[in-house]
């Protein structure tokens, strides 16, 4: 259960932020998520919901978006976006999509990132 | 009063995992270890071909082995009287480099100059943890089918060394080893794609040289 490890890692990431700016409340949690990571979107929402139970997180929206991939062909030097079909990661990680070149490194796709948070905090706090 | 507040956090858990695992590496060097990552399905041989490079390969060998329990993995490997490492994950269906950094402290590296790290029997969650090996060496075998490098492209792609073990089964269970090796190649057309069988030996010489040839780059 891989999500499950990346889900706990973020609301602890998430949960240390906002305890260090003083918030009273967490209102918005936006996670990023490459679409060349081997997670599940769907399955990290809902292990996230589980494990913010009885946390300042519980309730809060969070928004998971999904980032492109983005490849560097070692032929043509094409640099961006991959090809890629939603059902299939096979051609996106192969093939150059403006010369068909296979020699290609993904620079982007993996990313597994906690964005940002908004939090409700008392008045007059100083940002920590 | 109350007043909202945008927080900017940009905490990239691959990125934090990918920063330990270069810790782990310069960890390697310093103490002179060369690593391999050994990752592939649960039952394609991982255990019995560290076992056979352990007996063949000419160096003071160290095991990781990370399992869900890591005792019976381990054990095989304590009987050649070798520093081994149990790991285990739990509930986790992968090793990362966190798990690996803390398994070094029980590890004698510096009496050491080769290390495997076997991974979990799984072809989709290591994919994204880099443990800060020197290669990954990822190993199936004919029996789970010769669609397996097709539906699991990108553990593929990142690999220096495939082994395509079990190949004299493959007629018996109807797999087309060729394929298998093309499929790879199609994904990574640079990488070194070994077809072996550890019951009759074949294969394992060139496993071997190649290991050795990364290991004097």
């Amino acid at each position: 259960m891989h999500e499950l490890s990346m889900a706990d890692a973020m609301v602890k990431t998430v949960l240390d932020v906002a305890e260090k700016n003083d918030a009273t409340e967490i209102i918005e949690v936006t996670i990023e998520v490459g679409k060349l990571t081997m997670l599940n979107p769907e399955q990290l929402k809902f292990l996230i919901d589980v494990l913010v139970e009885n946390t300042l997180l519980e309730g809060a929206e969070v928004n998971i978006v999904e980032l492109p991939v983005e490849l560097k062909c070692n032929l043509c030097e094409y640099t961006g976006l991959a090809d890629m079909d939603d059902s299939d990661h096979y051609l996106a990680i192969v093939k150059c999509p403006e010369c068909g070149e296979r020699n290609v490194e993904i620079t982007a796709g993996r990313e597994c990132n906690v964005k940002n948070i908004k939090i409700e905090k008392e008045e007059g706090d100083e940002d920590a | 009063m109350h007043k909202i507040a945008e927080v900017e956090i940009q905490h990239d858990i691959m990125v934090a995992n990918r920063k330990l695992a270069d810790r782990n590496q310069k960890i390697l060097d310093d103490a002179g270890v060369f690593s391999v990552d050994v990752l592939g399905a649960i039952g394609s041989g991982k255990t019995s071909l560290i076992e056979i490079l352990i007996q063949k390969m000419d160096h003071k060998i160290g095991v990781i082995a990370g399992d869900v329990i890591s005792k019976f993995d381990a054990g095989r490997f304590e009987k050649y009287n070798i520093p081994v490492v149990g790991l285990n994950t739990g509930k986790e269906c992968h090793l990362d480099a966190h798990l690996v950094e803390h398994a070094f402290g029980d590890m004698p590296l510096e009496s050491i100059d080769l290390l495997f790290i076997e991974n979990v029997g799984n072809l989709i969650c290591p994919v994204d943890f880099d443990l800060g090996s020197h290669i990954r060496m990822v190993v199936i075998s004919v029996s789970e089918g010769d669609d397996t490098v097709e539906k699991h492209p990108l553990i593929f792609k990142e690999a220096d060394l495939v082994v395509i073990n079990k190949i004299d089964i493959a007629e018996a269970v109807g797999a087309d080893q060729d394929k298998m090796v093309s499929d790879v190649k199609e994904l990574n057309p640079d990488i070194k794609v070994i077809k072996s069988s550890l019951k009759t030996g074949q294969g394992l010489d060139e496993i071997i040289n190649i290991i050795e040839g990364f290991i004097n780059k």
